[in-house]
């Protein structure tokens, strides 16, 4: 069941892939998912940071 | 055919999350991120560390989504040189298309990012030289002329000015010096590296100097080039921009790439100019130019603390 569950979508893979292959798949697109997700949270922080120490130090944003 | 090879015997596994770095060209955003700093550092006047870190990030995204761009078009010439072979898109990790997209949406990012942490000024000079590098530069000229590293040289020279106008919020002669040295500093650099790489350029047929007109020639224009630097480094000590720290580094180290460029001209060669050493002297030269100008931004930021 739990190797059911981490099998990748049956259109992303092909059928002839061997086992290493699909979990070499999974490996790499986990890691671009953690990526994008670090880069997401970098940038809503960068917002927030310039927001505050804009309003801070010059009382607005422009 | 290399990328379509592997792609038979691999199947398509998808990109590592490190090809998506690599695009950006790290290498190349390092030494950005240096001069950017520098003319952040050295500009009159207070600039918050936050948004001065920003304005610093925002200029390496900027550079490093020129270099997708640039990735994305030089595919087919990248796929024939074997310092590029292995990048992520000749290789077949990454779509074509996917990295023009990816280049386009954190050039636009960068530059609004700037715009809203520091001013106007600096984010039209970032979305400027992204357009000089990925269209001027790489699109236009680096293809068609020998002199497409004189001009080009151009694209490494603004950070200076764009961390200077984020602090400033205008571009003065100090950091139009900058320019111009990183601008004259470039053609030595790039052509020692070309004077033994040659072979690969002229396969991919990128008309380099040393393709067009020869070793012999390109190993006088370093020389030239040097020799034009060396003034042109001094310049903002005697303009009383910079004070005598600066001014006796920036001589120092000219005399010394001078001497290295001096070695280049007068290496052992045949006739037509080609290396009888190996090119041992274009080796020293081009990696010396990398140092010289580390020394030269480092002591314009030294000299700005003494």
């Amino acid at each position: 069941m739990m190797a059911e569950k981490h099998m990748p979508h049956p259109e992303l893979t092909q059928p002839n892939w061997t086992d290493e292959q699909r979990a070499e798949f999974i490996r790499r697109r986990r890691g671009r998912n953690f990526l994008l997700l670090a880069a997401l949270a970098a940038f809503c922080l960068m917002i927030y940071g310039i927001a505050i120490v804009k309003l801070h130090e010059y009382g607005q944003m422009w | 055919m290399m990328a379509a090879d592997n792609t038979a015997i691999t199947p398509h596994l998808g990109a590592e999350p490190g090809d998506w770095l690599a695009l950006l060209k790290p290498r190349v955003i390092s030494l950005v991120v240096f001069t950017g700093a520098i003319g952040l550092f050295i500009a009159p006047g207070h600039i918050n560390p936050v948004l001065a870190a920003v304005a610093i990030f925002c200029i390496a995204l900027g550079a490093g989504a020129a270099g997708a761009i640039n990735m994305w078009y030089d595919r087919d010439i990248d796929a024939m040189m074997r310092r590029t072979t292995d990048r992520p898109i000749p290789a077949g990790r990454i779509e074509a298309s996917g990295a023009l997209g990816y280049g386009i949406v954190l050039s636009v990012i960068s530059v609004l990012l700037l715009a809203m942490a520091t001013n106007l000024c600096a984010a039209f000079v970032l979305a400027f030289s992204i357009f000089y590098y990925a269209v001027i530069y790489t699109m236009w000229l680096k293809r068609r002329t020998p002199q497409n590293i004189v001009i080009g040289g151009g694209a490494g020279a603004f950070p200076a000015v764009i961390g200077w106008a984020a602090v400033t919020g205008h571009i003065g002669l100090l950091p139009m010096l900058l320019f111009a040295i990183v601008f004259f500093w470039t053609p030595p650099h790039f052509w020692s590296l070309a004077l033994y790489a040659a072979t690969d350029y002229e396969k991919a047929g990128i008309p380099m100097l040393p393709v067009v007109k020869g070793a012999k020639h390109t190993r006088l224009n370093v020389l030239v080039y040097s020799l034009l630097l060396l003034p042109l480094t001094v310049s903002p000590w005697v303009l009383g921009l910079t004070g005598r720290f600066y001014g006796v580094s920036a001589l120092i180290s000219g005399l010394a790439f001078v001497y290295f460029c001096w070695g280049v001209y007068a290496d052992k060669q045949d006739a037509e100019g080609n290396s009888l050493t190996k090119d041992k002297p274009a080796r020293a030269a081009f990696k010396f130019s990398i140092l010289y100008l580390f020394v030269l931004f480092l002591a314009c930021a030294i000299d700005r603390l003494v």
